[in-house]
């Protein structure tokens, strides 16, 4: 039965993928570069999802990750000349570095805490790109003119996606296995995992490591598709909470919701976008959100799972 | 014959309180042990100290001769020692299956990934606590205090134990319940299951131990055959007051 599951699951995957890879051919370009967005938020979702929505350790500091992957290939690729084939390498190293920096509050605190600690560690990048050496990090405007890794609307669409499907399908597969059971347990009740003989530390660590080379990853290509970085676009409690939105509207726990969820929401900030200007439209999509939260804990994909009466083989407890 | 389990002068104190003192214990394989006192003597707290959940002040713990006092949970749990808890703690938004499963995973992230789960496996522990194939699809919130029991014993089975630290596992159950887990219990040891066993049901825990301690204040005041140490004056002064 888990075969057959398995099977039809993936028939939806490669549909999705056949889908997407066939968009350019009827939509706009400025359709496609809404997409590109959409594709760069989705991994962003993904990776705190794989995280927050996982072990329950929720991340305010993704943007921090994010950050520091970001930050590395800029000034690698804008002061040294770096080539991109080595400077975005260069970026998911230092973003897992980060992450285990990261991991240290994980090992003592947990809930609202670790939350602080995390969103204290990216309010700590905001304030040292300006401060600490602006010659290198370009200061509060930051860097500018950066190398693109392909241009143009239709090859950026391709990269984004194709990125954001592998990392999805990985993501997926691996949450598929008993460590995605073992993850969603230390959410659960962290003290009864160990009592069951497994290395907590082990896990979260695991956990802690994917997410931070998937934010690195998604980071790097994000900061050479804007050309730009900056510590506002980046270390902004707008920014963290689009992606925290994107993660829980879609349906946390399940990597297919936060893809959902950072489509829907992108799309619906762009059709807002000529009726609310301005960062009201923040506003409206918070109600969504609320509302949301508030009838379908679950999210998008709890919806749409329901509606397609195939909930539970997806979830970990099956 | 060496004990199993040892604990040696193990001393644990919470600011003025101290709540385990000094108390040494000894389990044989193969035996059962009855943990009995007064609330607050300081039975949970050995548990706790044996499973690293907490941390002792002094004191050594031996497992099968050696010493295991600065082993973290999880390693003792691979050695063999499982515990239950008073109030059940089951994963809430997993399968009564899926709870099996993670008491079965290995510690090993190669491992996990790459096998699937041993269905078979979960569903015949399932089985042997007395759960049928309806109850392995239910989720924690649908059971009762009985069935949640019994999903903390499965799990605890799957994880293979030597010794299992059995906490008040009669708390809040039916006498048909008391009943059951009685029996599994009965079964388990007639295979070579050492449990370790703490409860204020004291008619319920006579017929499944060898031998019981007695403990008030964190300070062991009497120890012997069920009998001896229920007619012990020092227990009933413990129990009872003066």
């Amino acid at each position: 039965m888990a075969r057959a599951g398995l099977r039809k699951a993936l028939a939806g995957w490669a549909g999705f993928g056949i889908l997407m890879c066939l968009l350019p051919l009827v939509v706009s370009t400025g359709t496609l570069r809404i997409f590109i967005f959409a594709n760069f938020l989705a991994m962003f979702a993904m990776s705190w999802d794989i995280l927050s929505g996982r072990t329950g350790y929720i991340s305010f500091g993704h943007p921090f990750l994010i950050g520091i992957a970001g930050y590395t290939t800029a000034m690698l690729t804008y002061h040294l000349d770096v080539s991109l084939m080595l400077s975005i390498p260069a970026a998911v190293i230092a973003a897992m570095l980060a992450g285990t920096l990261f991991f240290v509050p994980a090992l003592r605190t947990r809930g609202t805490y670790f939350a602080l600690v995390t969103l204290a560690f990216m309010e700590l990048l905001y304030g040292l790109t300006q401060v600490v050496q602006p010659k290198l990090t370009g200061g509060t405007r930051g860097l500018s003119g950066l190398p693109a890794v392909v241009s143009g609307a239709v090859p950026n669409y391709y990269l984004s996606f194709l990125v954001m499907f592998v990392i999805g399908i990985s993501l997926w597969l691996i949450v598929r296995t008993r460590i995605g059971t073992a993850l969603s347990a230390i959410r659960m009740d962290e003290d009864a995992v160990k009592s069951t003989g497994l290395n907590t530390t082990k896990l979260k660590l695991f956990a802690f490591m994917v997410s931070a080379a998937v934010a690195g990853v998604a980071g790097a290509l994000y900061v050479h598709y804007l050309g730009s970085i900056a510590p506002r676009g980046i270390f902004e409690v707008n920014f963290l909470f689009t992606i925290l939105v994107a993660a829980l509207l879609g349906g946390a726990e399940t990597i297919i919701g936060p893809i959902i969820g950072a489509y829907f929401l992108t799309f619906l900030l762009e059709f807002l976008r000529p009726y609310i200007p301005g960062t009201g439209r923040y506003f409206i999509y918070g109600l969504v959100a609320l509302v949301l939260y508030y009838y379908a804990p679950k999210g998008l994909y709890g919806i749409l799972a329901a509606l397609l009466g195939r909930l539970k083989p997806d979830r970990p407890g099956t | 014959m060496t004990a199993l389990l040892e604990a040696r002068n193990l001393f644990k104190r919470f600011g003025g309180l101290a709540a385990v003192k000094h108390l040494s214990l000894h389990v044989d394989p193969g035996e059962a042990l009855g943990l009995i006192g007064p609330n607050g003597a300081g039975k949970t707290t050995i548990f706790n100290l044996i499973m690293d959940e907490l941390k002792p002040d002094s004191g050594e713990i031996l497992f099968r001769d050696v010493d295991i006092t600065r082993k973290p949970t999880h390693e003792r749990v691979k050695q063999g020692i499982v515990r239950t808890y008073q109030v059940p703690r089951p994963f809430a938004d997993m399968t009564v299956a899926a709870n099996i499963r993670v008491g079965m995973m290995p510690d090993d992230l190669g491992s996990m990934m790459r096998h699937g789960p041993d269905l078979a496996r979960e569903r015949e522990i399932g089985l042997s606590v007395g759960f049928g194939d309806r109850e392995l699809a239910m989720y924690p919130g649908e059971l009762s205090m009985g069935d949640l029991r019994r999903l903390e014993l499965a799990r605890n089975l799957a994880a293979d134990p030597k010794l299992l630290l059995l906490d008040e596992v009669f708390a809040g159950l039916t006498v048909a319940e008391i009943g059951q887990i009685s029996d599994l219990l009965v079964a388990h040891k007639k295979q070579g299951l050492t449990y370790i066993i703490v409860s204020h049901d004291l008619r319920s825990l006579a017929p499944l131990v060898d031998r019981v301690i007695a403990i008030s204040f964190g300070e062991t005041i009497a120890e012997g055959s069920f009998s001896e140490v229920i007619e012990n004056e020092a227990v009933q002064k413990a129990y009872l007051g003066n």
